[in-house]
């Protein structure tokens, strides 16, 4: 007796919780509540800043106890290095193969006549499913959501949203990202979509053509969402689909959103 | 006092979720600490405490993520409310059962948390990656629950946590 009213006053509650809770998901969806929610979540950035920093100053400490932390410093900086080298002798495989005119707007794009804002990464998405990160900048100092977020290494992704003093990133590992690309030996393009261990790309068939792994997937500028010649990734894997109008591949990702610590946030880009 | 331990408790563990847990990455799947203190809340407190939990723990998930507020509260209050029938059937349960319901009430929050996101219009994971993230973290939580549990319990035995009336 005792047993079922208990657990009837837990189904009660549980159900009244739930009403809550689909009705604040969908209210705070609405337009018109962005400004709120964006608010609301740049509330608790000063808590992630700090707990950012006590992990960073754990890291420390602990580094001092060992040589590993101190190469493992040294060879991730050693890995930046070699990315951005990579990432130079791409861009300049690829700005090659373009005409003339075309070589001019995507050194355009690729010069520092970008103007970036520079940000600490302060958080990541809380599961598994969806690939976000929030950083320490938001619309007070000129970040808006669509904005591009790079990294020495390449494209990153884009801002969801973006708060008074934070914004959260879109990377391109969550599922709903979407960035069209071309290879830069056999210029075939592509949609890329994120995936939690790999990006997934579907190459269009052209007659002759064929990819081939180690190429590297560029952001191809269709679509306007970003802008054309950004390094994504290597090609890993190739799948052969006669059948279908597309092959499928795996893009090996240049940057690993885990150890990154600032990326940069291009405000000049306006999507269209 | 007790309200504002509990409170500070959540919020640290919600914090700690979007700051330390993506490092424990392994095969794309992190532990979900909220998770872990609603479970070990249910089991040692009662469901009606873990619901609560949940829900606060899940609105500061909301909170660091993107899209809508309420999807993750939604999503661990069905893992709570299930594993509520098991806990309230068992007095003393052994590390297995413990892990069990950690596992369970994994797999129907990431259940709930891709339907959710689906409903509200937002485009979920391929299935294989939707199956293997929900099987990797099940596995990764069920591991961790035993020892959670253990130190909720020594937080407890500290602050004398009173249970809401089940």
């Amino acid at each position: 007796m005792h047993g079922a009213r208990s657990q009837s006053r837990s189904t009660g509650l549980f159900l009244v919780l739930c009403a809550a809770m689909l009705v604040l998901a969908m209210l705070s969806q609405q337009p018109w509540a962005a400004g709120a929610r964006s608010a609301a979540k740049s509330a608790l950035a000063p808590g992630e800043v700090a707990m950012t920093s006590v992990a960073t100053q754990v890291g420390r400490m602990t580094s001092v106890f060992g040589d590993v932390s101190t190469l493992r410093a040294e060879n991730a900086r050693l890995r930046s290095a070699d990315e951005a080298l990579r990432r130079q002798v791409v861009e300049l495989n690829a700005a090659a193969k373009e005409n003339a005119s075309l070589r001019q707007a995507l050194a355009f794009q690729k010069s520092s006549g970008h103007h970036t804002v520079a940000a600490e990464v302060i958080g990541a998405g809380p599961d598994g499913f969806s690939r976000t990160m929030e950083v320490d900048r938001g619309t007070a100092d000129g970040v808006r959501p669509g904005m591009v977020v790079v990294t020495g290494a390449g494209l990153l992704g884009r801002v969801r949203e973006a708060g008074p003093h934070a914004a959260i990133v879109q990377t391109l590992a969550d599922p709903q990202s979407r960035v069209s690309v071309y290879l830069s030996t056999s210029s075939l393009q592509g949609t890329l979509s994120g995936g939690p261990t790999s990006l997934q790309l579907e190459l269009q068939h052209t007659l002759g053509v064929v990819a081939s792994n180690g190429e590297w997937a560029l952001t191809s500028g269709v679509g306007g969402a970003f802008p054309r010649g950004l390094v994504v990734g290597e090609l890993a894997s190739l799948t052969r689909r006669d059948a279908a109008a597309t092959d499928v591949a795996q893009v090996a990702w240049v940057n690993e959103p885990s150890s990154l610590s600032f990326v940069l946030v291009i405000t000049d880009f306006q999507p269209s | 006092m007790r309200r504002i331990a509990g409170a500070a408790l959540i919020a640290a563990a919600a914090l700690a979720q979007a700051t330390w847990a993506p490092h424990l990455e392994v095969g794309g799947a992190f532990p979900n600490l909220v998770l872990l203190g609603a479970v070990a809340v249910t089991w040692t407190v009662g469901a009606r405490s873990g619901m609560v939990w949940a829900c606060a723990g899940g609105v500061l998930l909301d909170l660091t993520g993107s899209g809508p507020i309420g999807p993750h509260a939604l999503a661990l209050l069905a893992g709570v409310y299930v594993i509520g029938f098991w806990t309230r059937s068992m007095e003393r349960p052994n590390g297995v059962y413990v892990a069990l319901t950690a596992a369970v009430s994994t797999v129907l929050y990431s259940a709930v948390l891709v339907l959710a996101g689906g409903l509200l219009g937002f485009s979920v994971p391929r299935p294989e990656s939707m199956v293997w993230l929900a099987f990797a973290a099940a596995v990764y939580n069920a591991l961790l629950m035993p020892p959670a549990l253990e130190v909720f319990r020594r937080i407890q035995a500290l602050s004398r946590w009173e249970a809401l009336p089940n």
